[in-house]
């Protein structure tokens, strides 16, 4: 186990050093200098900034340089959406804003949507089964920004006006943007966790618990429910790289303040330490995130033997 | 024939062959020519089946695939045979025609509204009468008020008056100047969707948006193909310690999020191109050029990173198929191993390779539109079903059709992809389908 999760570690590791390189080398292909815009800095700055990045040495210095940085927390500085502003406490500000509209969209998505599939899967063949198979192969081919666009049109003023079709922190204002972004999520879970149901529900335990004369709920639940679960959780650590991404489109349809938003921001001003810094931080997080649930998804499944590839 | 051999001995227990010998001997009538009825049993009843028939055959009777299929080949046609017929550009402004709604009232009937729609001083008038009639009298700031309603009212009043004088809106968009030449018995094409705010035909550009998102989506999942293919099948082949090796590269490559990289190698990549193609000039210029400087860095980042899967799941199969007697008896025969690959492996797994080339359609338009909708896909002033969904996003309350329309198309289009990908799924491998 400890093997495992070593191993685990120190490759979560390796790929963050990777994307933190890759982002380097890539910033360093942009042609010119990345602090300088249409309007350059005073030459005062441009010289600090140089000198605090090392562009006036060889490349390898420079990338030290940057590492060593990056290691203390130091992702440089905003230089043109927020002058000067540390991309660090841009972070810090934003981050928690789209977490929270993550962490709400995955926890309706899950709650909903592993329901949904046992519903599906107990009731196979049913009008109901083909029913929710319809519902969840449509969400999946919806981009998010298409349900998020819709819901807008439709709840904010379109056809009804329940809710504020601009973000203000108010718990009204938290529903649509929560919605849009579980939405595929919750498809996904729900074809998932219906595939992996019928899978549990024909085994062989499932008969003995049944023939023993137990109820269809506690059958469902407390035995076919736990198996049924588990590709399930595999399927989550990828689904938070997914949520904080849709996150993007969502924030920018609902003029959210969060930190995907002002990535995109970043992205089309060419803010370059900013996409930088941002890139590096989502990535590293959603590597550790994805890290958390391979190493739980061991820990929940005890036939899957440690530290060897099935 | 003739010298017999001897019978063997009384109350030995070894066989009389004579008979069976003789079973096997030939007589003249054998090599008679054959009856004609004879000759029939070896014609074949019916063809034999092989496995592509079989598994159209599938297809065929999956309704939903069909469907889909179906759905498929219109949209391509709207897309490809489309902009031919429409007489309008993608990137053409028409004066006179913007902001148009994909409706339009006809000249008499803007001109029966006019008529029966009150100017503000004929509201004034119609107010003082009213005041008269009450015995008051109103001063000028109540004449601001009610001329200033009167003014601002227009839009909800005309709906009303609409409702009244039984004025209904006619299907498609055209511009009034395009009414009065249509009314003077020129053929004028109808803004099917409407227009957008520089007076672009929006169906055009719906047209070329999801034509680009097809192109897009095969080409890309063609790269996908071309490079999981070889990736998978070296890995699967050779195994020992270079897979090892390989399959560590690939588990690095599948935990670093495709979104995010994607999205900063577009718009590195994206700067540089565009850069080169400034300061160069010759055939990759030219190329880069045509193709844009986004699209171009979307491919590569297609090519660096979403490989993965489609190598996994052919190194699968490969392991499995390398262990058959063909493959060791290809290598006993002496063949090499790129050749047993080409010749033995792939075309062994060519239902797993279709299949997944299939699904990879749908997450490359996702893709494509997700970037386009973030600003970071296709450059004007080629459009995007993702970058029209985000120019509409401004005026979502007046025009909502313009963000429903490519929406619509591009949903639709995903859907169909997927759907014809799981009845392929369900034709070629009748094992995996739950």
């Amino acid at each position: 186990m400890a093997k495992y999760v070593l191993k685990r570690v120190l490759m979560a590791l390796f790929t963050i050093f990777l994307v933190a390189t890759l982002t380097f080398f890539l910033m360093k292909a942009v042609p010119g200098n990345p602090f300088v815009s249409e309007k350059t800095p005073p030459q005062s700055v441009l010289d600090a900034l140089n000198e605090k990045y090392g562009l006036d040495q060889p490349l390898s210095v420079q990338y030290f340089k940057y590492m060593s940085n990056l290691l203390r927390g130091d992702l440089g500085v905003s230089v043109k959406m927020q002058k000067n502003y540390p991309v660090i406490s841009i972070i810090k500000e934003m981050f928690p804003v789209s977490a929270k509209i993550g962490a709400f969209a995955l926890l309706w998505a899950v709650l909903v949507g592993v329901p949904l599939g046992c519903l599906a899967a107990y009731n196979r063949g049913t009008a109901t089964d083909s029913t929710l198979r319809v519902v969840c192969t449509v969400g999946i081919s919806m981009p998010s920004f298409v349900v998020a666009s819709l819901l807008l049109i439709v709840f904010c003023g379109g056809v009804v006006g329940w809710f504020p079709s601009i973000f203000d922190g108010s718990p009204r204002s938290y529903v649509l943007p929560c919605f849009s972004l579980g939405f595929y999520p919750m498809c996904y879970i729900a074809r998932q966790s219906r595939a992996a149901m019928l899978d549990a529900i024909n085994q062989e335990y499932i008969k003995t618990a049944r023939a023993k004369g137990l109820k269809t709920g506690k059958i469902i639940f407390k035995h076919a429910l736990r198996n049924a679960l588990i590709p399930v959780l595999t399927y989550l650590g990828p689904q938070v790289a997914f949520t904080l991404c849709g996150g993007f489109v969502v924030e920018k349809v609902f003029t959210i303040g969060g930190l995907g938003r002002y990535f995109v921001q970043s992205v089309s001003n060419r803010d370059y330490p900013v996409i930088m810094g941002t890139t590096i931080f989502l990535a590293s997080f959603i590597i550790i995130m994805n890290l958390l649930v391979d190493i739980l998804y061991k820990v929940v499944d005890p036939r899957i033997t440690l530290g060897k590839e099935s | 024939m003739a010298d017999k051999m001897k019978k063997a001995k009384f109350g030995s227990l070894q066989l009389d062959v004579e008979d069976v010998i003789s079973w096997s001997e030939l007589t003249n009538a054998d090599f008679a020519p054959a009856s004609s009825q004879e000759k029939e049993n070896f014609i074949q009843d019916r063809e034999s089946v092989s496995f592509w028939k079989d598994a159209g055959r599938r297809f065929r009777k999956n309704t939903v695939a069909m469907v889909a299929l179906v759905i498929l080949i219109l949209v391509a046609l709207f897309a490809f045979l489309g902009p031919v017929i429409v007489p309008y550009g993608y990137d053409q402004f028409i004066a006179g025609s913007e902001n148009l709604h994909p409706w339009h009232y006809t000249l008499e009937d803007q001109e029966k509204l006019a008529a029966a729609q009150m100017t503000p001083e004929e509201a004034w008038a119609k107010a003082q009468e009213e005041a008269a009639a009450q015995g008051k009298t109103l001063g000028p700031v109540d004449k601001a008020k009610i001329m200033a309603a009167a003014k601002a009212s227009g839009g909800a009043d005309t709906d009303e008056l609409r409702k009244e004088l039984g004025i209904r809106a006619r299907l498609f968009g055209y511009s009034n100047a395009e009414l009065q030449r249509k009314a003077a018995g020129e053929s004028v094409f109808p803004h099917v969707f409407g227009t957008d705010k520089f007076g672009r035909d929006i169906m055009v550009r719906v047209m070329i948006g999801t034509r680009v998102s097809m192109v897009v989506g095969l080409s890309a999942a063609l790269l996908v193909l071309v490079i999981g293919a070889l990736y998978g099948s070296i890995s699967g082949y050779l195994g020992g310690k270079v897979d090892a090796v390989m399959q560590r590269i690939v588990e690095i490559i599948y935990s670093i999020p495709e979104v995010l990289v994607i999205l900063l190698i577009a718009t590195v990549i994206g700067d540089a191109l565009t850069s080169y193609v400034n300061s160069h000039s010759g055939f990759i210029a030219d190329m880069a050029n045509v193709l844009g400087a986004n699209l171009i860095s979307m491919f590569i980042a297609f090519g660096l990173l979403y490989w993965v899967t489609m190598s996994r799941i052919i190194r699968g199969q490969i392991l499995q198929l390398k262990q058959q007697e063909y493959v060791t008896a290809a290598r006993a025969l002496g063949a090499s191993g790129p050749r047993i690959i080409k010749k033995h492996l792939l075309p062994n797994c060519i239902g797993q390779i279709v299949v997944t080339t299939c699904l990879q359609i749908p997450s490359a338009i996702f893709l494509e539109s997700f970037l386009s909708f973030l600003g970071v896909g296709v450059s004007t002033p080629m459009t995007s079903l993702g970058s029209m969904a985000s120019e509409a996003l401004g005026g979502m309350t007046t025009y909502p059709y313009r963000l429903l329309f490519p929406a619509l198309i591009l949903s639709i289009m995903i859907l169909s992809f997927n759907l014809v990908g799981d009845g392929l799924r369900d034709a070629l491998d009748p094992k995996l389908k739950k």
